[in-house]
């Protein structure tokens, strides 16, 4: 398990085991405005701004090239060759299992238990994406490593770069919610947060943490919060957290996931506790791949195509919470090799 | 109670109001109902020629105020308008403003510059009329517009979220909806609140300001809506005569705003080289994107901003030079924009991101304007080489005398020595006195093809 695939396997994985039919829908139509990129020796892919008129034509590519990896663009073009007159990108959420901030195994690269983690983080953003932004259109991809959120949604597939980028802060809780909220009209407030007072020193103002909103991206934080509260193993980086108040968290982390979130800040301490939820907004950026989501034109791994360095089917997952990879993404030629 | 239609002239109260009174027979005549109005609201007027006496007056001074407003700030006294900001006027208004919707839609269409502008006074005036209210009235009044407006998808405002005038983590979403009004906050989040008046804690989450700006956008995108439409239709119906009459005064009062533009703009654009000419007249899919984003955007900043850039060898940031960012915001961004948009088909309709592209060009990032806070997160980029664009703009690429000359290799280059060229063509001209049609002053001519 997780060997690289021989260039014979490939050939064999191609030839024998892939299947037409298990192109995702959102591939196959409008396939000819997507750009798609391959790698055959295993350098990354070089061989790019491939087009094909439809599946047809790409079933006969992968017959004869049996490539290292397959990916399409996210972005569809009128001229996907020149990667002209752009029309529209899915908005995509990469989680790679290696690279997730948090996680309870000490593999290098991945294994079941991160796999398993990544799950559950996607399983977790999905939420959020349904119930708070009201997206549809969305498809889950096991990558090989990890997974892409795929949204074809018509109402995000023309955002820029800035807008994804603040969806994805919200999806993923990188940033602590602000804590103040004034209580009083806005123009009184205007007079004495400029004339009077310093804008934090106004009178007028709530003091709400983010777990006393139980809605809107307070609510959304407080999940992330306690997601990484009981998954932590006390050996994360944060510049925030020493190991002193590692070590309490991981002692009273009982209570937050009881929900008992006063008691627990009580515990800690107000500053430490502001230290603790900077920290883990800023490990929560690292759950996604940032780079991937604000990129228009990036191309992804191929749904369908085999992930060559670890022998995994890259594929779309119909139910992400009973999905297990390594029962349902091993292509046959692994469990033909000898001492499997 | 303040009319709704004072700040949402397109509610059903403002449909019906224009039903019973908006007789386009009679908008030309006096209306001492609405100069009485007018008088009671505005206390002095230094001028009483500036009172609007008909209702297609009132029209008008409607777009002069937020005209003036915008492009002659320092003259603009809003003295002189305050009856627009009185709700007495309110019944008036609305018919104004269908006047003008209308007359715009059927003159000039719906991606015009005097619909834009339009719609833009609408914002302009609802935030100062909601200013003008109490608390209470205002208050009052955004509640009675949010229950007149259709669920606000946050998907509807995405102008905002990348212009950072709103961010998403502000609002409070339920399946794709922003929740703006406090009945549907209760009926959603009521029971899950507790130790605490659920009532409070919505006024204090969801801050007036967010849900003004989001109003007034979405107040703003109806009328968009509602110009397309009426566009869309006035092919079927022959237009009233008042409003074609209108249209010609709205062009004059709209001029104003296009004057300083040019006014301010110290680029000589005789001594432009030939590529760069002709990527400002506009260019074809295949160089369009580097020719905008690449050539045109270095060129242009760096001959306004920082023309010796490669005499002088010493790199500088575009706010060494315009340190409010105001030339780079007000006189070359709308001339990349301008070509951007003369490109076939226009570059930001495909490709909106390439916005993003032109700013991070001048050093500010990838973001959707310039901006102080964000300078060096990119490199201000220096004009290509003549060899390059050889290579990889090879259509626009199309000499010159000038551009044959020793120093010149690189369209800056040729700037500088042309403008030399022309200063000195000018100086002798003028001592010999000569009319020599051949010494034409102006290059565009000699270029043409
Ligand atoms: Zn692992």
């Amino acid at each position: 398990m997780f060997e690289p695939a021989t260039k014979a396997e490939r050939k064999q994985y191609y030839t024998e085991e892939w299947d037409i039919k298990k192109l995702p829908e959102f591939i196959n139509e409008n396939i000819h405005n997507r750009e798609f990129g391959f790698d055959h020796l295993g350098r990354g892919p070089n061989d790019r701004h491939r087009v094909f008129k439809n599946s047809n034509e790409l079933k006969k590519f992968l017959r004869i090239r049996f490539p290292f990896a397959a990916y399409c663009s996210v972005a569809f073009y009128n001229k996907p060759r020149r990667r002209g007159d752009w029309l529209k990108s899915e908005l995509i959420f990469d989680v790679d299992a290696k690279d997730i901030p948090i996680r309870s195994c000490d593999c290098d690269g991945v294994c079941e238990i991160c796999l398993d983690e990544a799950r559950q983080i996607v399983s977790n953003i999905l939420d959020t994406l349904k119930d708070d932004l009201g997206l549809t259109d969305i498809h889950v991809i096991y990558s090989g490593r990890g997974y892409h959120i795929r949204i074809l949604d018509k109402n995000v597939m023309k955002l820029n770069s800035e807008v994804r980028s603040q969806i994805l802060k919200y999806v993923v809780g990188a940033e602590v919610p602000k804590s103040k909220y004034s209580s009083i009209e806005s123009k009184e407030r205007n007079y004495y947060a400029q004339e009077v007072y310093k804008k934090d020193r106004a009178p007028g103002y709530d003091k709400m943490d983010h777990y006393l909103i139980p809605f809107g991206y307070p609510a959304v934080f407080t999940k992330r919060v306690k997601y990484a509260i009981t998954n932590m193993n006390g050996t994360e980086k944060m510049e925030e957290v020493n190991p002193k108040l590692m070590k309490d968290v991981l002692k009273y982390r009982e209570m937050v996931q009881k929900d008992e979130w006063g008691l627990f800040k009580n515990k800690i301490g107000p500053i430490r506790y502001r230290n603790l939820v900077e920290g883990i907004s800023k490990l929560n950026m690292g759950l996604v791949d940032a780079k991937v989501s604000i990129d228009l034109k990036r191309i992804l791994r191929m749904p369908t195509s085999l992930h060559s360095k670890v022998s995994m089917r890259c594929m779309e997952v119909k139910n992400i919470e009973t999905f297990d990879p390594l029962k349902e993404a091993v292509p046959k030629f692994v469990s033909e090799r000898k001492g499997y | 109670m303040v009319l709704l239609s004072f700040i949402n002239p397109l509610s059903d109260e403002g449909k019906q109001i224009v039903r019973e009174n908006g007789s386009l027979n009679s908008v030309n005549e006096d209306n001492g109902d609405l100069i009485y109005a007018v008088e009671r609201s505005s206390g002095q007027l230094d001028d009483i020629d500036n009172i609007p006496t008909n209702l297609i007056d009132l029209s008008l001074k409607r777009l002069e105020c937020y005209v003036k407003k915008t492009y002659s700030p320092k003259e603009f006294d809003l003295n002189q308008y305050k009856y627009l900001f009185d709700k007495k006027i309110a019944k008036f208004d609305v018919i104004s403003f269908y006047i003008l919707a209308q007359a715009i839609a059927i003159k000039f269409g719906p991606a015009s510059r005097e619909s834009k502008e339009f719609v833009e006074s609408q914002g302009f005036l609802i935030e100062r009329r909601l200013f003008n209210l109490s608390n209470r009235e205002s208050e009052e009044i955004i509640q009675r517009t949010i229950d007149s407006l259709d669920e606000v998808k946050w998907t509807h405002l995405s102008d905002l979220f990348s212009s950072k005038k709103l961010n998403l983590q502000e609002l409070v979403l339920n399946n794709g909806n922003i929740i703006l009004s406090e009945d549907e906050f209760m009926e959603i989040f009521g029971n899950k609140i507790k130790n605490r008046d659920p009532a409070t804690v919505f006024k204090a989450v969801i801050q007036k300001e967010t849900t003004e700006l989001i109003v007034k956008s979405v107040i703003k995108q109806n009328i968009d809506d509602y110009i397309k439409e009426v566009s869309k239709n006035s092919s079927i119906i022959d237009p009233h005569p008042s409003l074609i009459n209108i249209a010609d005064k709205i062009s004059k009062i709209l001029k104003v705003g296009t004057n300083i533009e040019i006014k301010a703009s110290t680029l000589e654009q005789d001594a432009f080289p030939p590529c760069i000419k002709n990527t400002i007249s506009g260019v074809g899919s295949g160089n369009r994107n580097d020719a905008i984003v690449l050539l045109l955007t270095s060129f242009l900043s760096y001959a306004r901003l920082y023309p010796s850039i490669f005499k002088n060898k010493d790199f500088r940031k575009v706010s060494d030079l315009d340190a409010d960012l105001k030339i780079t915001i007000n006189e070359i961004l709308p001339l990349i924009y301008d070509a951007a948009n003369r490109c076939n088909p226009p570059l930001f309709e495909d490709d909106p991101q390439e916005k993003l592209n032109i700013t991070a060009k001048l050093g500010f990032g990838v973001y959707e304007i310039p901006e102080m806070k964000h300078e060096g997160e990119s490199k201000w980029y220096t004009p290509m080489s003549c060899d390059k664009i050889k290579i990889h703009l090879s259509s626009l690429c199309k000499p010159d005398a000038t551009c044959k000359k020793d120093n010149v290799n690189n369209p800056l280059s040729y700037y500088n020595r042309k403008q030399w060229e022309l200063k000195k063509r000018a100086n002798s001209n003028n001592s010999n006195n000569s009319n020599n049609s051949n010494n034409s002053n102006n290059p565009a001519k000699n270029n043409s093809r």
